[in-house]
């Protein structure tokens, strides 16, 4: 079953085309890798698929139903959700909050219940907070959920991340470039760690990544983009070896 | 009201306008490249008129002498407030540069009440601006004339600087993306420094201009001209220098000519510009100009 | 179990409170009492204030305004018809308005809730947009405020103001106030909703990302600033009782912006604190602008050096000391017997 389909999308800025033509498909249950040369367009159709976005023209459909050009937030609830390439945590928040916060739009409580503390808010605070413990529990920070957000090392900064994006409850998970910054061991511990969490969770990955081990090792499936177009699709082993691919990335006289 | 006297209130306007306008420029510049509202601007702009009368009065330099000066001033304090209480605080949350602005801002009006007194001053003209030409029934003030032709002769300036200069084009790359120009080996910090400078000595110009044509100053009178200066900035599109001159104009004149034609408003008129710039983020939040800053993503 | 002994330790110092309240009614002189009021109304403001500006993040300038909102819609509800016939010399009030006549506690209620309503109005093409506008619109619609009183004779009486104004407010009022809105406010910080909040602050983008609908939460917290700095206008007019478009100044917008600097951006219990200090330092500095005696010398007051200390402190904290006294901490009665145990045990 394709749970997102990305149908011929367009991004214009001003007189720049960033993404041309682009389409996609992705099935449930898949990871998914999105690569290409800097500047190639990867983070512009996240954007467009996430909502941030608006694309001139084409469309995205997520289970089948439209959600081009819907609000960010809308889009969330309908069960989608992302990282950043560079870890945006609430740094003032401690990390069992940052969590929380994925949790927020599942909230169902209103706000004279909150403001008069009625039995509801109360229950559903905590049922909150034990989903969210748990969570952190799954990516092993269960003790570290009262710290504040930017005193954890990197590597679980970025656990974090996920678990905060975990926490919205989606279906559909984009990572942009989760790898970044990492060490070697961080970085395989990252690698199972997703593969896990897609089969624990149920999850689909659509990531973005410049590390072609992390690619090679984690993706079923791999799109390639340059210059806004993709130029080659398929599995990490094949396109690996595309003409095109290698031109893109090392320059013609490597092909 | 008949063809003359239309006339006579589009020229007022127009006038009244390119001072609003000079004003704009600086918040815009300052806003495109740092994405502050510099809530001092305004103040500056009052500093710099207080600095040419004292130029006139006190030290007795002719009166282009003075004006140069005035601007030279104001655009050394513009670079000092920058340096001294805006750069400390370029990576620290947003919210905290908007508080130290207008602390900045606060800081200037009060220190000049207790220098100067509240007691408004009689700004001295030059008898060069003192008279008037009469064509055709309609009345033009030397200065309603000189007022908009400074402006637009700033503005073309300005336009030249920016596209045609690689001081320009640095600042404009500077409100696209300050990390990226630093790292392509521009001075991010003189360039910063270079558009408070202009902004600041443009803003002293429409002070200066102001005084010529309302000529009693005080330490406050840079509150509300301030306000209907960014009124204009984003009326024009924030981070546009031409927008926030267009912007200028606009309301300037449609000051003067909602006054002009219900008189019984006119207690209003300093309400216009707040009511057109709700009006703009209601329907046209990128201004006329249209840029969009853009999210960080 | 910790959470019952926390209520009731709540309970016995909101008692505490106004047992202590009873007395100075009793036994201060009118000079501490109106102090005391002073600063259960700006504490009323300035938690407000930090609500939308610290909690939330969203630079605003709105109180002077909205201050001026609630002083004038609930005034001229407390007023009596003879009263407003009598006063409305220029121009004569406009029906209803001449006869609407309500009691205290419902005026300071319909107070905060027009100005809650003129709260939802200008932000909603502000909050609809990115960028930093909220505060000049707010800076605006203060300049607006006066212009409007200042003509709108027939509604507010112009430059002339309102006098005779019910002295209803009195301590228990000013601080039963107070303690409500803190009470309220507080409960919404820790909720749901103030942690989006807060996430709205630390990284709107990515708050938006997880699903938060930023413009309904900013709302929320603007709206809610509206309405308690209304009812706090309505206080402050009904302890003054003689407003006028010239009285509420950008001065009183600064003043709340270095208490909730000083206590700490965010930090409710840093806004109580800094409330005290700034009001009762307010007044202690008031020195300085007169003439002051020592020993032989006398050094001339200069007015206004008030304003420009208050100025120099708010710029010296922002850039040495941001996170003010309570950085973003809050007061916990765990984390404050835990203390006491510290000190114990030395």
């Amino acid at each position: 079953m394709s749970i997102l389909k990305c149908d011929n999308l367009i991004m214009q800025f001003g007189g720049l085309t960033a993404v041309n033509h682009f389409s996609f498909e992705i099935k449930a249950g898949a990871i998914k890798g999105l690569i290409g040369p800097n500047g190639a367009g990867k983070t512009t159709v996240f954007n467009m698929i996430t909502g941030n976005y608006k694309p001139t023209s084409g469309r995205v459909l997520f289970f089948n139903e439209e959600i081009t050009g819907l609000k960010p937030h809308k889009i969330v609830s309908r069960g989608m959700a992302r990282t950043f390439q560079n870890i945006r945590l609430f740094t003032n928040l401690s990390v069992l909050e940052n969590v929380m916060v994925g949790f927020h739009h599942k909230i169902k409580y209103k706000l004279y219940e909150t403001v008069l503390r009625l039995p509801r808010f109360g229950a559903e605070e905590e049922k909150m907070r034990q989903m969210c413990i748990s969570l952190l529990d799954r990516v092993g920070l269960k003790d570290k959920i009262n710290l504040k957000a930017n005193e954890l090392p990197y590597g679980e900064q970025r656990k974090v991340e996920i678990a905060r994006a975990l926490a919205t409850g989606p279906k559909l998970l984009l990572l942009d470039e989760p790898a970044a910054g990492m060490n070697p061991q961080e970085t395989t511990d990252l690698m199972y760690f997703i593969s896990e969490i897609r089969d624990k969770f149920d999850l689909t990955v659509l990531l973005i990544e410049h590390d072609m081990k992390f690619v090679m090792g984690l993706c079923e499936n791999v799109t390639v983009l340059d210059h806004g177009e993709k130029i080659a699709e398929g599995k990490p082993v094949d396109v690996q070896k595309d003409k095109r691919v290698i031109t893109a990335y090392l320059g013609e006289s490597y092909a | 009201m008949n063809f003359s006297e239309v006339i006579q209130q589009l020229v007022n306007g127009i006038s009244l306008g390119s001072l609003y306008g000079l004003v704009a420029i600086g918040y815009t510049m300052v806003y495109g490249v740092l994405r502050l509202i510099n809530f001092a601007h305004g103040d500056i702009m009052m500093v710099g008129t207080y600095m040419a009368f004292f130029g006139v009065s006190a030290f007795l330099l002719p009166w282009w002498a003075s004006f140069i000066f005035a601007m030279v001033l104001a655009a050394l304090l513009g670079v000092v407030i920058d340096k001294v209480a805006y750069k400390p605080l370029r990576s620290a949350s947003r919210i905290s540069s908007l508080i130290t602005a207008i602390g900045v801002s606060f800081l200037l009006e009060n220190l000049f009440l207790v220098l100067f007194g509240g007691v408004p001053k009689a700004f001295p003209i030059p008898k060069l601006f003192a008279g008037s030409l009469n064509i055709g029934g309609v009345i033009l003030p030397f200065v309603s004339i000189f007022a908009p032709v400074l402006g637009i002769v700033f503005l073309l300036i300005l336009l030249q600087l920016l596209h045609h200069t690689k001081y320009g084009m640095a600042m404009r790359a500077l409100s696209l993306d300050i990390e990226t120009t630093r790292i392509m080996g521009v001075n991010v910090d003189a360039v910063i420094s270079l558009v408070f400078a202009i902004g600041s000595a443009l803003a002293a110009a429409g002070g200066i201009l102001w005084s010529l044509k309302y000529p009693s100053i005080n330490p406050l009178m840079g509150i509300l001209p301030g306000l209907k200066a960014f009124a204009a900035a984003v009326l024009g599109g924030i981070g546009d220098v031409t927008g926030a001159a267009i912007g200028g104009f606009i309301i300037g004149v449609s000051e003067i000519l909602i006054v002009a034609i219900f008189p019984e408003l006119a207690g209003y008129k300093d309400a216009f510009a707040f009511l057109l710039l709700i009006l703009v983020l209601l329907f046209k939040p990128t201004g006329i100009m249209g840029k969009d800053l853009g999210g960080r993503f | 179990m910790n959470k019952k002994r926390n209520s009731l330790l709540t309970i016995a110092s909101i008692v505490a409170l106004f047992l202590f309240l009873w007395y100075a009614s009793a036994h201060f002189n009118k000079y501490s009492i109106r102090i005391l009021n002073d600063i259960a109304i700006f504490m009323m403001l300035a938690v407000s204030y930090n609500l939308i500006n610290g909690v939330t993040g969203q630079f605003s300038l709105e109180p002077n305004g909205f201050t001026a909102i609630g002083a004038y819609v609930s005034s001229l509800l407390t007023l009596t018809a003879a009263q407003k016939h009598a006063m409305f010399i220029i121009v004569p009030m406009i029906h209803p308005l001449d006869t609407l006549h309500l009691p205290f506690l419902a005026a300071l209620i319909v107070g905060g809730l027009v100005t809650a309503l003129v709260g939802f109005i200008l932000a909603f093409p502000v909050f609809r947009v990115r960028g930093d506008y909220l505060a000049i619109v707010t800076l605006g619609f203060g300049l607006v405020i006066r212009v409007f009183s200042n003509n709108a004779i027939s509604v507010t009486n112009g430059p002339l103001g309102l006098k005779g104004i019910g002295a209803y407010t009195n301590l228990w009022w000013s601080w039963g106030w107070a303690v409500f809105s803190l009470i309220v406010i507080m409960r919404l910080v820790n909720s749901g909703y103030g942690r989006a909040m807060k996430a709205i602050r630390d990284d709107e983008d990515a708050a938006i990302a997880m699903g938060i609908n930023s413009f309904k939460i900013k709302m929320i917290a603007f709206v809610t600033s509206a309405f308690f700095e209304g009812v706090a206008g309505g206080l402050l007019a009904h302890l003054i009782t003689t407003i006028s478009p010239t009285l509420f100044t950008f001065f009183l917008t600064f003043n709340l912006l270095i208490i909730i600097v000083v206590g700490g951006l965010g930090s409710m219990t840093g806004t109580v604190i800094a409330t005290v200090m700034v009001v009762w330092g307010s007044e202690l500095l008031r020195v300085v602008d007169q003439p002051m005696h020592l020993f032989s010398f006398t050094i001339p007051g200069v007015p206004g050096m008030r304003m420009i200390l208050f100025s120099v402190l708010l710029i010296v904290i922002m850039l040495f000391a941001r996170e003010g006294i309570m950085g973003q901490k809050e007061f916990s009665w765990n984390g404050f017997l835990n203390f006491l145990r510290h000190r114990k045990q030395k």
